[in-house]
């Protein structure tokens, strides 16, 4: 069983008036970061934390917004983890997450701006590809990008950079959420710091990372910028 | 054809279309540094006839010379500078480029012989610094920096005579002298040292894996995170590596770094650079300088 967690504490200054895109609301009634991982294979996962700030908390309710979401989707185990102070990186959030709540073994984090489905997800370091031939529409510079070789075991992983058919889906597993925060107290003061780094960083270390083929990928950063 | 592109070494470098081959002329018009290119031509000469593993080091075709010039015509070596090759390269590229300069550093060695490198060429290369630190136009009212220089007076007087292998070394191997080409790995820009030692090949390597001196001269955007995580992981393998090997290794090379930077900054112009400079050596001087534990 593994931890998910869905960050979203990032103070992007087109947020400062508007709502969030990963809390807008979808024509089915659905806010897009509860759709984000309904494609997940929810019996593997004990307990969800939705990372939120403390400003866009009070400013648009977003706490009771999510309950009645979670209520709506009986994700009974889904719960809400408010940051008083906006983070420096997505590494940062999910760190924070991480030691607040305890958070130990297997962690799943999934990108609340995207949806993707798959069946599977192993209990091992792992990213999410997609292949790029695969979009109608593409956005290639605000991905990174992941190589793999023959048998399946990813070699790089890059930001902005097309080394590979393959990109990063925004879904990442690690096996051992204490390794992950290791790392991140490593690499804490390097800015910007990317999940990416943070893998490439343990690649080097040798740790193994698989790629999680994944099915259904919608990008909704990409379809807002095209509206 | 000729194509006039720029060097780092103070030399005109050109690359020559001749019958369907790229060449590469590197030239001096400056009487006083002729001798110097020819000395460094004959360094990669006698490299290239060395079986390196991975590494290369470009074939020299000829070296004309005359009381005001010399020019030597050299391979063209397809490649990228080192901040593309890291830009892309897979964690198995890393480990291989690591593999890589220990081998090579290795073959320096095993090159090599172990002599005494007496006091004075430290204590006098010192002297040669503090000179040109206090005629540097740019340093002499720098409290700061002569501060440093003082400081690391002391510590060259206190190095003595140093044990280490002497023989073999590039002189100048930084990053920005070795082009990328897949796994390969060419060397360029050989130089004259002031100790032929392996250890000065380390000291350099690591100017750029522990203090990324080359990234300073690079202009154009790159992912800084990802070059200082590999630089990290490059010189965390080789400091390991030279430190569990050799006791000259853990006895000089800090002293020696030292030195490394403070002939840099004896040349210093920009402030950016200085700044630089000050906070590095001020760095390695606290680092030399701390109690030594039991």
């Amino acid at each position: 069983m593994m931890t998910l967690i869905v960050p979203i504490a990032a103070n992007n200054s087109e947020y400062a008036s508007k709502l969030p895109r990963p809390f807008r609301i979808d024509d089915e009634g659905t806010m897009l970061c509860v759709k984000a991982i309904t494609g997940l294979p929810m019996d593997e996962i004990k307990d969800i934390y939705y990372v939120i700030l403390r400003e866009h908390d009070e400013r648009f309710m977003l706490s009771e917004q999510l309950a009645m979401q979670f209520r709506r989707h009986r994700l009974d185990n889904a719960h809400v983890t408010v940051l008083d102070e906006p983070t420096g990186s997505q590494a940062e959030t999910v760190a924070q997450a991480i030691k607040i709540n305890g958070i130990e073994g297997l962690v799943f984090i999934k990108d609340a701006d995207c949806y993707f489905s798959t069946d599977e997800i192993l209990p091992q370091n792992g990213v999410s590809i997609y292949p790029l031939e695969n979009l109608p529409i593409v956005d290639p510079q605000h991905k990174s990008y992941v190589a793999v070789d023959d048998m399946f075991y990813v070699t790089n992983i890059i930001e902005k950079r097309v080394v590979s058919h393959f990109f990063s889906a925004g879904g990442y597993c690690f096996e051992d959420a204490q390794e992950f925060c290791r790392y991140y107290e490593r690499l804490k003061d390097y800015s910007p710091l990317y999940l990416s780094h943070i893998i490439y960083a343990m690649l080097l270390d040798k740790k193994i990372f698989r790629p999680i083929l994944i099915d259904d990928y919608q990008d909704w950063a990409v379809t807002h910028v095209n509206q | 054809m000729k194509l006039d592109i720029q060097g780092h070494s103070g030399c005109d470098i050109a690359i020559v279309h001749e019958d369907n081959e790229l060449f590469i002329h590197k030239s001096t018009h400056d009487a006083g540094y002729v001798p110097r290119l020819v000395n460094q031509a004959n360094k990669q000469i006698a490299a290239s006839r060395i079986e390196y593993q991975n590494i290369r080091v470009p074939k020299i075709f000829d070296v004309a010379q005359s009381d005001t010039s010399a020019v030597i015509k050299m391979e063209y070596i397809y490649s990228r500078n080192f901040i593309e090759h890291f830009e892309q390269a897979g964690f198995e590229q890393i480990k291989y480029l690591i593999g890589a300069i220990k081998y090579f550093i290795d073959l320096e060695i095993a090159n090599s012989k172990m002599q005494t490198v007496p006091s004075s060429i430290l204590t006098d290369k010192m002297a040669d610094v503090a000179r040109k630190v206090e005629k540097n136009i740019h340093l002499k009212d720098d409290d700061e920096a002569q501060e440093l220089v003082r400081q690391s007076t002391v510590v060259m007087n206190g190095v003595g005579d140093m044990v280490m292998p002497v023989g073999m070394c590039h002189g100048d191997l930084t990053f920005s002298n070795i082009l990328f080409n897949g796994n390969n790995y060419y060397l360029i820009d050989f130089l004259d040292s002031f100790i032929e030692s392996p250890l000065l090949d380390i000291v350099k390597i690591r100017q750029d894996t522990a203090y990324l001196w080359s990234t300073l001269m690079y202009h154009k955007p790159f992912d800084k995170v990802r070059l200082s995580i590999i630089s990290e992981k490059i010189d965390t393998a080789i400091d390991e590596y030279f430190t569990g090997k050799y006791e000259w290794y853990r006895k000089y090379y800090m002293p020696l770094q030292l030195m490394n930077f403070l002939r840099i900054l004896q040349y210093g112009k920009e402030d950016k650079v200085i700044a630089y400079l000050k906070r590095v050596i001020a760095g390695q001087l606290a680092i030399i300088n701390q109690p030594k534990t039991a």
